[in-house]
């Protein structure tokens, strides 16, 4: 039998496939790579693409995730300058930046990751002891403008952990780091619970005086509107008043003629007018007409 | 297994190399159908081989194939639900990532422990009067006033830059979420209570969203918010504390809209008087004007009449009014004189329930 063209290449690419399944190995972008030679860290690959290695038992890849790993602290106490309690804890984004340093640091752990974590649960406990106790509560909690340096606090924690980071090179990096939680101790909470129940009752009652007074405002200030505009009015009205004795005063002249007749005329229609309705009247009879009964009429049968 | 394979092919090879005889011709017999089962093999092996590079993505995950280490598609490189394939490992290497076109968290700290039961039905887990709040069982903000309230913030968000999303993080949810508890907790720090429950709702919220959104940015995590809701209540132990101010806050209202009836009762019946008052001045003008005019009219008829005779003119006017005016009157009383001359005295009880002077009526 003659050698195969087909079975040749088949053999050869088989012979390629188990040749790069030994010889070549990926790193992803999410990870980096140490290769260990007889156990002994050689190089470490932090770039993406495939690279060659002996095969095993020779060299040995130890695969590390390089993407930001989370991770959150204990929830610690701590204590301000100005002596509060303060129970805090952070949460940090770290990542494997050099695996040639990481790998023999944490390498004797089944689990570097947490091994690592429990390293920087420590750092960041001391850290944030040590900037609590550089700042006043209101540092923390306060309203915007009157110093509140919530973020400020952050920055100088993360400063504090990666400075230590630094002398001590672990080949880790912490990306990012914030505050995750702030509490108070279970007892302090209870008297933040009474302050803060005097202060709704000051609340409620402040609503109810301020309410009161407004109403009263409101109603005086209407009572003052409203006699301002009676006033306004007696006064319009005694304008007016005024308007008609000037013009009444027009036909003042045309009396003017003979006040004595006027006078008499005036007082008729005065007595007229207030005696056309249920009156009673008395008099004596000097009153005229009635003085014909006493005879003084009887003038007119003397003459 | 694949090394297997190889050593028993070179044998193989040696093997056809030789003569042939009867015997080696029933080897050869025996060597060619092996020969064959191991071809069937090889084949087998190179189609296992490259298809291993198919792979499914099902309906909650997204896909994205690594060449070479680096994701293959750039910005566009998730790979949908349904069949795919890839170069076998080590070129190409596939990864699925539980991703879903609109991502949802929701802020861990700040709300108090309740069970999905209690969540559905809106109800809040029982508390005896102030009782203190263990921080490891409920979570709290504290306000800028140092004050303790609970709050929740739910941020929506989707993916911009997947190749960042899945390969700069282990857990980019994760991440998410603590920035949106940080962002919650500093900005229930620069708020006082009021402000975060009533008087400015939406700023806080805005405070929320805007740290959320800076940290996000600051921390290449390749998403962008849609949207954020933040929902905050006071302390469950201070619940009556807080409804009481609410309570206050209606009577107040309830106050001022009293007083606000009553100014506007009261002006505009100040108005109405006011109205009253001028027109009664009016017509009083009117009145005495025409009054006066027709007085007038009436003197200057009469005057002619007047200056014939005064006296005569004068007694007449007078017993003409008299008798007018004694008949419209309802009682007329006489009094005769007394026979020494003087006045009769008449004394007049008026008005018993007002004790006035009483009018003496004189002649």
């Amino acid at each position: 039998m003659k050698k195969n063209p087909l079975t040749l290449t088949i053999g050869l690419l088989l012979i390629f496939i188990v040749g790069l399944l030994l010889f070549v190995y990926q790193v992803r972008t999410s990870e980096v790579v140490v290769v260990t030679r007889f156990g002994k860290p050689d190089r470490s690959e932090v770039k993406p693409g495939p690279y060659l290695r002996f095969p095993w038992p020779i060299e040995n890849v130890h695969r590390f995730d390089q993407r930001v790993q989370n991770f959150e602290d204990k929830f610690t106490e701590g204590t301000t300058r100005d002596g509060f309690t303060l129970l805090s804890s952070v949460y940090v984004g770290w990542r494997i930046v050099d695996p040639k340093v990481f790998y023999p640091n944490f390498a004797a752990s089944s689990e570097p990751i947490m091994a690592a974590e429990q390293l920087l649960d420590g750092r960041l406990s001391q850290a944030k002891a040590s900037i609590a106790g550089k700042h006043l509560l209101t540092d923390f909690l306060s309203s915007q403008g009157e110093g509140n340096k919530f973020v400020d606090i952050e920055n100088e924690i993360l400063a504090a952990v990666q400075s230590e980071l630094r002398t001590n090179s672990y080949g880790l990096k912490i990306e990012f780091l914030g505050i995750k939680r702030l509490g108070l101790p279970e007892s302090v909470t209870q008297s933040v619970f009474e302050r803060m129940q005097s202060e709704r009752k000051l609340l409620a009652d402040k609503l109810q005086w301020d309410g009161e007074s407004e109403a009263q405002k409101i109603r005086s200030e209407a009572d003052r509107r409203a006699a301002d505009i009676i006033a306004n009015a007696s006064g319009e009205a005694v304008r007016i008043q005024g308007l008609g004795e000037a013009e009444a005063a027009k036909s003042l002249a045309v009396f003017q003629q003979n006040p004595d007749l006027a006078a008499f005329i005036f007082r008729l229609s005065a007595l007229e007018g207030s005696l056309n309705q249920r009156s009673i009247l008395i008099f004596d009879q000097n009153t005229p007409p009635f003085d014909i009964l006493r005879g003084a009429s009887t003038n007119l049968l003397h003459k | 297994m694949v090394e297997d394979q190889h050593t028993h092919d070179e044998v193989l090879e040696s093997a056809l190399d030789t003569p042939m005889d009867a015997e080696s011709q029933a080897l050869s017999e025996a060597l060619r159908s092996s020969f064959g089962i191991v071809k069937l093999v090889m084949v087998l092996l190179i189609a296992v081989f490259f298809g291993s590079g198919f792979f499914t993505v099902g309906p909650q995950e997204q896909a994205m194939i690594i060449r070479l280490g680096n994701p293959v598609g750039g910005h566009r490189a998730l790979l949908g639900p349904g069949l795919h394939w890839s170069l076998p490992y080590p070129i190409d290497e596939h990864i699925k990532v539980p991703i879903t076109a609109i991502q949802k968290v929701t802020s861990t700290v700040g709300w108090y422990a309740t069970t999905p039961e209690q969540e559905m039905a809106g109800t809040e887990p029982p508390v005896y009067g102030n009782q203190p709040i263990n921080p490891l069982v409920d979570g709290y903000v504290l306000t800028a006033d140092r004050n303790i309230i609970h709050a929740r913030a739910t941020l929506t968000y989707h993916i911009s830059d997947p190749v960042g999303y899945v390969f700069n993080f282990v857990s980019a949810s994760n991440s998410v979420q603590n920035a949106l508890d940080n962002a919650l907790l500093s900005a229930g720090s620069t708020f006082n209570v009021d402000d975060i429950l009533t008087r400015n709702v939406t700023g806080f919220k805005e405070a929320v969203l805007r740290r959320a959104t800076e940290l996000l940015a600051k921390e290449n995590m390749g998403i962008e918010v849609d949207d954020c809701q933040v929902r905050s209540t006071r302390p469950r132990q201070l619940k009556d504390a807080f409804e009481s101010v609410l309570k206050a806050l209606d009577t107040r209202g309830k106050t001022l809209n009293n007083a606000r009836n009553y100014e506007n009762q009261t002006v505009s019946r100040a108005s109405a008087d006011a109205q009253s008052l001028t027109n009664s001045a009016e017509s009083d003008r009117v009145r005495m004007v025409n009054e006066i005019t027709s007085q007038a009219q009436r003197f200057n008829e009469l005057l002619p009449k007047y200056r014939e005779n005064p006296n005569l003119f004068v007694q007449q006017r007078l017993s003409e009014t008299m008798g007018r005016v004694l008949t419209n009157v309802q009682d007329k009383i006489f009094l005769t004189e007394s026979t020494d001359g003087k006045p009769k005295e008449l004394r007049l009880m008026l008005n018993r329930e007002k004790p006035k002077p009483a009018a003496e009526t004189k002649p």
